[in-house]
């Protein structure tokens, strides 16, 4: 037997081989396409109904004896009326035969909480509807709105069911007179958080990551490339510098809460910074993305061509011309995409944050750094604790938010790169 | 068959055959520089130089002066330390934590390596072109203008301007980019983007041009048009070239240094050493029987 022989025959073997390899990295592939696109269904399907929110129109008669205002009341007395005695009289009106305590209870339970605060704030804008009867449209309280999206089933037996057959006629009733009706849920975007599902919003969460957001990149980002800039290529070689890298790098592998333990001891318990602030989870969360942000940026530079620097040098450029004359601008690319993978990571993390307060249930939407907020994660974390049934869909209308802002960051990190990446 | 034949045939007798000689049988103990290291107009004048790289000892005693407007040579089989003692020249060698230099070296009689010669000031009279063309990845412009930029040696644009422009004649790059001069340095062939790199280091109005191998990565014409510049070039420069091609050293040199090895074997007039070696190394290196 020859060569040729030889080589043909282990020729079948290792396409086989060749074979098997690339179906198993084919399989694989499919799977986590699979198994993402089973999660995206799965939130995206879940979070629909959040973005819808049900009306109820009813016509209102603000009765300015009532209400005990006119026209020319102060913004402060409009605040204090009290608009739920006509909200209620509306519903009783629609409904005459309703005369139990108990049932009116039921009754005024069909719109929202909200409802008043709605409608004072329709008359604080405009005080000439004072007097006037209008048709308005109310939230419509979460059990409505379940039923109307189908969440709850009518054709259950009423002890199994949420809404009773009484609330449940009037639902019904109301839905004939079209005096209901669905629209985009606005709200969700402009609120803060609720305990009620429907007037619960993501704006606070939003803002409360978008102001830790910026903490920690004011901090991180300018502390990062001067260390990795330092370390790179003005520190000299020698055990110290060693042991500061070896410690960079074993401070990227901490696990997140520890960071937390760190803040709550030292910001706020030594420096009595404030609780829950988003300038406190931005100085912890700066700290867990330093490693990131140094690492990613170390890597950058080295990876500058060693021709560019002695270009410069021998040009009679100083080192630190030399440095930020060229050696920068060439790994910025690299250190804009390390920073914006650690501020993608800081933005999706909970940890640390549960540690410093950042858990609380806040309301208010939060008008700066030092005001007490929560962020999307949390937010996410928060409803998914909570048992009305209409927090099923802000949980996973949240994670929807959480997930844009990670695609954009990372759509903003790539276009960074493309627009600064130079040929050489 | 008789006894002879078969003992020959079992212990053969080592035949005289002429071999490729092996760097190892080139190895030398000792030799001093044969020829004529100094000169009476020098600017610069090494003294006894050694170069360590740890401990390794890349650069052994050389002693060699080189005169003002000349252009020298520096020839040698790879690794013999041309490169490395053409670096010791502006020290360009301190980017190399492991690097160490002794003995003297002295520009216009005074020792660079004395604690209160600025580098950066050295470089600046000592200017260097790479044997990689390394344009900066900007404009032709700007490229040209940097140095004089960061050396603050223009008062404003136009001074600017006309300086670019002159480098850029001088270099003989200017009629071929005369219209695209913001265009990327970096998009010009290799031949052009090494007369830019030239224009970036006379831009500074050096003394003294180091050129560490400028052609060896560029075509024959391109070469011939680099040779031509550093013909009009010694009009106003001292300049020491670091070459791989005894025909360039020929062409364009007035003397020539032969390395070996970490040491300086032989220097002396480029038409004596190439047509006429003292030393038995350097006949051996231009005649081609190794490197």
């Amino acid at each position: 037997m020859n060569n040729t022989d030889i080589v043909r025959q282990s020729l079948k073997k290792r396409y086989l081989k060749e074979q098997i390899f690339k179906f198993m990295g084919m399989f694989s592939i499919a799977t986590a396409i699979l198994f993402l696109l089973i999660l995206l269904v799965d939130i995206t399907t879940k979070a629909m109904p959040a973005f819808s929110q049900t009306k109820i129109a009813l016509p209102i008669n603000l009765d300015a004896e009532k209400l005990g205002l006119d026209a020319n009341s102060s913004t402060e007395s409009m605040m204090n009326a009290d608009f739920r005695l006509v909200i209620r009289a509306a519903l009783l009106e629609q409904f005459p035969e309703v005369t139990k305590r108990k049932a009116k209870r039921e009754l005024y339970s069909l719109t929202s909480m909200g409802a008043e605060f709605q409608l004072r704030d329709m008359v604080i804008e405009d005080p000439s509807l004072i007097g006037q009867t209008k048709t308005i449209e109310f939230m419509a309280d979460d059990d409505v709105d379940a039923v109307i999206k189908g969440s709850i089933d009518r054709t259950l037996p009423e002890s199994d069911r949420r809404v009773k057959d009484q609330k449940l006629s009037w639902i019904e009733s109301l839905e004939k007179s079209g005096q209901i009706s669905t629209g985009f849920n606005w709200n969700f975007f402009s609120n803060g958080d609720s305990r009620e599902p429907e007037m619960a919003g993501i704006k606070g969460a939003v803002l409360g990551s978008l102001f830790t957001l910026l903490v920690t990149l004011a901090l991180s980002f300018p502390v990062a490339v001067a260390a990795a800039i330092y370390l790179e290529e003005f520190a000299p070689k020698n055990r110290f510098i060693d042991f500061i890298e070896i410690n960079i790098n074993n401070l990227a592998a901490v696990p997140s809460i520890v960071f937390g333990l760190l803040g709550l001891a030292v910001f706020i318990n030594f420096f009595s910074m404030p609780r829950s602030a988003p300038l406190v989870g931005g100085i912890v969360l700066s700290l867990m993305t330093l490693p990131t942000i140094i690492i990613a940026s170390r890597s950058a530079i080295k990876a500058v061509p060693p021709s560019l620097r002695e270009a410069a040098l021998g040009l009679g450029a100083s080192k630190m011309q030399s440095v930020f004359h060229h050696v920068l601008p060439a790994a910025l690319p690299g250190i804009l995409t390390g920073t914006i993978i650690g501020m993608a990571q800081a933005l999706g993390e909970t940890a640390p944050l549960l540690m410093i307060g950042m858990v609380a249930f806040i309301v208010d939407i939060p008008q700066s750094a030092v005001d007490p907020s929560t962020v999307l994660p949390i937010q996410v974390y928060l409803w998914a604790d909570s048992p009305e049934r209409g927090f099923l869909a802000k949980t996973s209308a949240a994670i929807l938010v959480l997930l844009f802002f990670l695609v954009a960051m990372n759509a903003i990190a790539i276009y960074l790169r493309k627009k600064f990446e130079k040929k050489w | 068959m008789n006894e002879s034949v078969l003992n020959e045939l079992a212990e053969p007798v080592s035949r005289v055959i002429s071999k490729p000689e092996t760097e190892d049988s080139l190895n030398i103990e000792y030799t001093a520089t044969v020829g004529q290291p100094l000169c009476d107009d020098a600017k610069f004048s090494t003294k006894n130089v050694d170069v360590y790289y740890a401990d390794n000892q890349a650069i052994h005693d050389v002693t060699l002066d080189i005169g003002a407007n000349e252009v020298i040579a520096l020839i040698g089989p790879s690794g013999c330390g041309k490169s490395t003692y053409l670096r010791t020249l502006n020290r360009m060698n301190d980017t190399i934590d492991i690097c160490r230099v002794e003995g003297q070296i002295l520009l216009d009689g005074k020792d660079i390596y004395r604690k209160k010669q600025d580098p950066v000031l050295l470089r600046a009279r000592v200017g260097m072109v790479f044997q990689k063309p390394n344009p900066f990845p900007k404009s032709i412009y700007d490229n040209v203008a940097y140095g004089p930029k960061i050396h603050g040696l223009t008062r404003n644009k136009s001074e600017l301007d006309d300086l670019v422009e002159e480098a850029l004649i001088k270099a003989g790059l200017f009629q071929e980019v005369k219209d695209r001069l913001h265009a990327p340095g970096t998009g010009l062939s290799g031949g052009q983007q090494q007369r830019l790199c030239i224009a970036r280091t006379i831009a500074v109005q050096p003394e003294v041009i180091l050129m560490d191998e400028p052609a060896s990565a560029l075509d024959p014409i391109a070469t011939a048009k680099i040779e031509e510049l550093i013909n009009e070039l010694k009009e106003n420069f001292t300049i020491v070239i670091v070459t791989h091609s005894m025909q360039q050293a020929a062409r364009v040199s007035q003397r020539t240094a032969y390395f070996h090895m970490g040491r300086l074997i032989e220097v002396g007039e480029t038409d004596q050493i190439f047509t006429n070696p003292a030393h038995d190394l350097t006949e051996k290196y231009i005649t081609g029987r190794f490197g």
